[in-house]
């Protein structure tokens, strides 16, 4: 379960340009759900998604992870759980360009010292769930958006994360592979992961595998927008 | 004043380091009146965020300030030539009396320095901060020391005047004086060759002790206290009576000298480095029971032991070669 309370985030503090991307959001997630943050650009759903995935530090308030609080860890603590417990997917994929499929999938895991044969065979084993084994030698930036998403979700599973944090993963996809995706997803859903996913498409928030949709705008939950199931969440941690 | 490079270096080093250790004291006060980690208020969270600045600022000065105390007393050495009388750093000092107490004060805080870093290491690899509050009531206690003993320096240095005419170390470090000094000189050798072995045969045991079985860390600690003592007395009683093969002559100081070898730096780093790493074992000793401490200190302080067996090691065998081979001969 993740437990956000009042959590705030503003950057350029006290500067001409302050901007309070969050502003004190509490909410309840649980486990094995996927939750979509819905609302328009500038809303705070990226910034949310960040705070969560241990990211950025909010300005104030308290993120629980599985009964843990993440906020006040130490930096090295963090890291680990970044790598451990959080799988990303990016809008912009953030693959990197000039070395191989393959290559990028297995990145994310060198950090943890897993003997090289296992981890290629993991990471095929990603590849060819997603189907891009056949991709697997070649350069990214050879790739067609669809195919790239593919890979980049493989390489956010790569270290077998327990949560899955999305932030517009269909941004550059056309319908027909946000579809896909959704797919995909349900296909991580089924596998007991969390997912988290920032976005304003219907294709996504829609979506039958969507357990619960939190309407942000201007960096606070709209209630009156939200899904019943959130807001009986919100009354259960107001009434705290 | 004279203007040597080391005394400006030292001078300057000085003045940014209380520079460095003001700005994280006045940290260090928010941190002990307003840390409350339950809280989410945006002062905790800039506190958690500001103590990885101020962690990373003291670890620098004060790893500095562990090097600064040799590079004074070796600047000190280096200045023998320039005052009549003086024949080491013990003469130099004398010039005023600014000079003692800076030393004094540099070697108390080089070991207050030394047991704050390694409170500082354990508690920066808890995920919860568990000795933050205590970490930095250490650093409140340090700093008015830090500030005097520049204070101190500046006063040695400032007034320092090539036409005094100071006493050379023969006169301050010999026997049959109603002085400290000369009443350390003093000391029998017999008893004290004693006591020297039996505090570091005690120490190394307790050491090995504690690093096999984790138990009796205060009495290894103590024990280090007294066997570091027990050992700067005996470097004027006998030990460095050996190094110089006369026995008359009692100088802490001029075994940093070429002519011995600069034999002085390498006794002196092994067993002030023997003494922070075996009372940095008692001084975590109240914490190693804290939850999110309990895997990380136990080991910690073992390493510590064993780094101070080492060194006391190097210490007594660096001296009991002396003794051996020396073509002196006090006991027969």
């Amino acid at each position: 379960m993740i437990t956000l309370a009042n959590v705030r985030k503003i950057f350029n503090q006290a500067r001409p340009n302050e901007y309070t991307a969050v502003d004190g959001v509490s909410l309840q997630l649980e486990e094995h759900d996927v939750t979509v943050f819905k609302g328009p650009s500038g809303s705070g759903k990226t910034t949310l998604l960040s705070l969560v995935g241990c990211m950025a530090r909010p300005t104030s308030g308290r993120i629980h992870l599985l009964g843990r609080e993440i906020t006040s860890l130490p930096e090295r603590f963090l890291t680990e759980i970044r790598r451990k417990t959080f799988g990303f997917i990016f809008q912009q994929f953030h693959l990197i360009k000039g070395i191989s499929v393959l290559d990028n999938v297995m990145l994310p895991a060198y950090p943890c010292g897993e003997r090289l044969s296992v981890l290629k065979e993991r990471a095929l084993h990603l590849l060819d769930l997603f189907n891009v084994s056949q991709k697997a030698h070649t350069r990214v930036e050879w790739l067609s958006g669809g195919e790239a998403q593919r890979v980049a979700i493989a390489r956010a599973l790569i270290n077998g994360p327990s949560i899955i944090i999305a932030d517009e993963p269909t941004a550059h996809l056309d319908s027909m592979h946000s579809h896909e995706l959704v797919e995909i997803l349900r296909g991580l859903k089924n596998d007991r992961k969390t997912i988290l996913i920032a976005s304003h498409d219907p294709i996504i928030y829609d979506s039958d595998i969507v357990d619960k949709v939190v309407h942000l705008r201007d960096g606070k939950v709209d209630e009156g927008d939200t899904g019943p199931r959130t807001r009986g969440h919100l009354q259960l941690l107001k009434g705290r | 004043m004279i203007f040597h490079p080391a005394i400006i270096a030292l001078c300057v080093a000085s003045l940014f380091i209380c520079l460095m250790i003001a700005y994280s004291a006045y940290y260090g006060i928010k941190i002990v009146k307003g840390w409350d980690i339950k809280s989410g208020s945006e002062q905790q969270l800039v506190l958690e965020r500001r103590t990885y600045l101020i962690s990373a600022i003291l670890t620098y000065v004060f790893g500095f300030y562990l090097i600064s105390l040799f590079l004074y007393v070796f600047t000190v050495d280096r200045l023998h030539i320039v005052f009549t009388g003086a024949m080491c750093a013990a003469g130099v000092l004398k010039v005023n009396s600014y000079g003692y107490p800076t030393l004094l004060l540099k070697i108390m805080i080089f070991i207050f320095a030394g047991l704050w870093l390694i409170v500082n290491y354990a508690d920066n690899r808890a995920y919860d901060y568990p000795i933050i509050k205590t970490k930095y009531l250490l650093l409140l206690i340090l700093t008015p020391l830090v500030i005097t003993e520049m204070i101190l320096q500046a006063g040695y240095f400032l007034q320092m005047h090539p036409n005094i005419i100071t006493s050379c170390c023969g006169s301050l470090f010999s026997e049959g004086k109603s002085s400290l000094t000369s009443e350390l000189a003093s000391l029998p050798v017999v008893p004290m060759e004693v006591a020297f072995y039996l505090s570091m045969l005690l120490t190394v045991y307790l050491g090995i002790s504690f690093h096999r079985k984790g138990e009796k860390g205060y009495l290894f600690s103590v024990t280090v206290a007294i066997a570091f003592l027990i050992s700067l007395v005996s470097i004027i009683s006998f030990i460095s009576v050996y190094y110089y093969e006369l026995p008359t002559h009692h100088c802490p100081f001029c075994i940093l000298q070429k002519e011995y070898g600069y034999i002085g730096y390498f006794l002196y780093v092994a067993l002030l480095g023997g003494a922070v790493s075996g009372m940095g074992v008692g001084v975590l000793m109240p914490f190693r029971n804290i939850e999110s401490l309990t895997g990380i200190i136990p080991s910690t302080q073992r390493k510590l032991a064993l780094i101070a067996v080492v060194f006391f090691l190097i210490f007594t065998a660096l001296v009991t070669y002396r003794i051996v081979f020396s073509n002196l001969v006090l006991v027969s």
